[in-house]
């Protein structure tokens, strides 16, 4: 008797272990349809490094963060009481479609390629994997007042944000690339991205160093490759 | 699945009750509002170009969005559409108890119905907190310091006037007159568990609320209609609002009015979507905004 009440002791703990873990234990997020395309959170870059990276507004403006998510981060820019155009920069992992647009684009600015979307939308792919944009709100921005507001991103640090310029550095180098930050600890920068252009800009990238101290790491790693 | 959020801008009403209450109180605040019902305009308002393969671009890229767990956009939505349902299912009763009361038979029913002004209250509480909780379901926590993330939030309840207005008349002005605000704190003190589930919203809130049990929710709402008071005070006074002005500014639209502040309260919340309505714009919004940039 008391052999089958330890049974059934045992059984009702392990019945109760099981249906524990499924309550309480975080299992939806297995299930597919969490994210955009099911691409894993951790293979994008944080909307929170993206921040500082965006311009300092002259006087008389004022930059206003409106979306900050994985991936993703949003600002407007604003005169007075009115957005003048809404800066952001995302990662295209989750959208591999919009790098597309890239492809055949002649334009270069700071060797990165450049695109304008309608009237008022220009765009830049950074690093083959950030792209920067600039959407004209309001009464509206010329392509050349968008294309010198994309200038004024820290181009740089953003482009040192991607782990995949990794392979450019010597083999014993590469584990310890920035960049890494963007990754979940432990966990090796194992997704990469298909690099249609390698040749691509990151060579020619060397010689625009006029931004003096927050480039400095992205210089770091950018230097071997020369 | 439910609609995605550009499908519900799609279909919301050009013109009932809720838009012309609405347009009522939208004209207490500066810049005004437009009912916009269509995602494509919206789009293309956002994008400064009509051009119809970007707009289908975008809004597909903005379905994929909606269609993620982990971005949000979905459970703003729905708690909106929680407040909305209790609000309507709340101010229902109120409409029977009216009703009831009248009738000589079922005149006891009419006691049964729970007493108004703290219920008012916690109704109120659970509607900003459903604010803040949207909030940063659709937008994150936008900027690197506290004075971005204020920024951000100042930036977002302007954008939101005039459902902000809507919450204070419908909901804080009509139903407890001209000093509700001063008196929400000691109202919302006297409220017990027992009375936070009599509201159905709790329970469609209650996981999505920080800390566990109904002590912890009602601290958390109290220090929420707290912060929201201060930014809600200054708003009261710089429009100058009052049930006085609320009442005037929906007779324009909806037509004269015979009866007490309260009973328009009580009218407005069983008959009318002002929540989800906006709640539905406001979304969108943010959502194309997001989708814009990044096709």
């Amino acid at each position: 008797m008391s052999r089958n009440l330890r049974w059934g002791i045992g059984l009702l703990l392990l019945a109760g272990l099981i249906l524990g873990a499924f309550l309480f234990l975080p299992f939806r997020s297995w299930l597919p349809g969490g994210s955009v395309g099911n691409i894993p959170n951790r293979a994008l870059v944080n909307g929170t490094n993206f921040n500082r990276l965006f311009p300092s507004p002259e006087a008389g403006e004022q930059l206003v963060f409106t979306q900050e998510k994985r991936g993703f981060s949003q600002a407007r820019l604003k005169r007075g009481s009115d957005v003048v155009a809404l800066l952001s920069i995302s990662d295209v992992t989750s959208s591999p479609a919009s790098r597309n647009k890239f492809i055949h684009s002649q334009e270069r600015l700071r060797s990165w390629p450049l695109v304008d979307q309608g009237s008022q939308a220009s765009a830049l792919l950074v690093a083959d994997r950030f792209q920067v944009k600039v959407i004209g709100q309001g009464n509206g921005m010329d392509s050349q007042q968008r294309h010198a507001l994309l200038e004024a991103f820290d181009v740089a640090s953003l482009a040192a944000l991607n782990p995949a310029i990794a392979p450019a550095i010597p083999a014993g180098r590469e584990a310890r690339a920035p960049g890494r930050e963007a990754l979940a600890p432990g966990r090796a920068p194992g997704l990469r991205l298909p690099r249609f252009n390698r040749e691509a800009p990151q060579a020619k990238a060397l010689p625009n160093r006029s931004r003096p101290s927050l480039s400095n790491r992205a210089n770091a790693v950018l230097e071997p490759a020369a | 699945m439910s609609a995605t959020v550009l499908d519900r801008l799609d279909h919301l009403p050009r013109r009932n009750l809720t838009v012309l209450a609405l347009r009522g109180i939208s004209s207490l605040v500066p810049g005004g509002w437009t009912n916009q019902t269509s995602a494509d305009e919206l789009i293309a308002d956002v994008l400064g170009s009509d051009d119809p393969e970007l707009v289908a671009q975008v809004r597909s890229r903005a379905d994929a969005l909606n269609l993620s767990r982990h971005e949000g956009y979905r459970r703003a939505l729905s708690l909106y559409d929680a407040v909305n349902r209790s609000q309507k299912a709340a101010g229902g009763l109120r409409v029977l108890a009216n009703v009831a009361g009248a009738l000589p038979l079922v005149k006891r029913l009419a006691t049964l119905t729970p007493a108004s002004q703290t219920l008012q209250a916690v109704d109120l509480s659970l509607k900003v907190g459903a604010e803040m909780l949207a909030f940063t379901q659709v937008n994150g926590l936008p900027g690197d310091s506290f004075a971005a993330f204020g920024a951000s939030l100042t930036e977002y309840a302007s954008e939101a006037r005039v459902r902000m207005a809507a919450l204070v008349c419908f909901d804080a002005l009509l139903p407890l007159g001209d000093n509700a605000l001063h008196r929400l704190d000691a109202l919302l003190g006297q409220v017990s568990s027992h009375e936070l589930h009599q509201l159905p919203s709790y329970a469609g809130m209650a996981s999505l609320l920080p800390g566990r049990g109904d002590t912890a929710h009602l601290a958390f709402l109290r220090r929420g209609v707290d912060h929201w008071l201060g930014w809600a005070d200054g708003f009261v006074g710089e429009l100058g609002l009052s049930g006085q002005r609320a009442v005037r500014a929906l007779e324009t639209t909806l037509g004269p009015w015979h009866g007490g502040m309260e009973q328009l309260a009580t009218f407005l919340d069983a008959f009318t979507d002002t929540y989800a309505h906006t709640g539905v714009q406001a979304v969108a919004r943010r959502l194309v905004e997001r989708a814009a940039a990044e096709i």
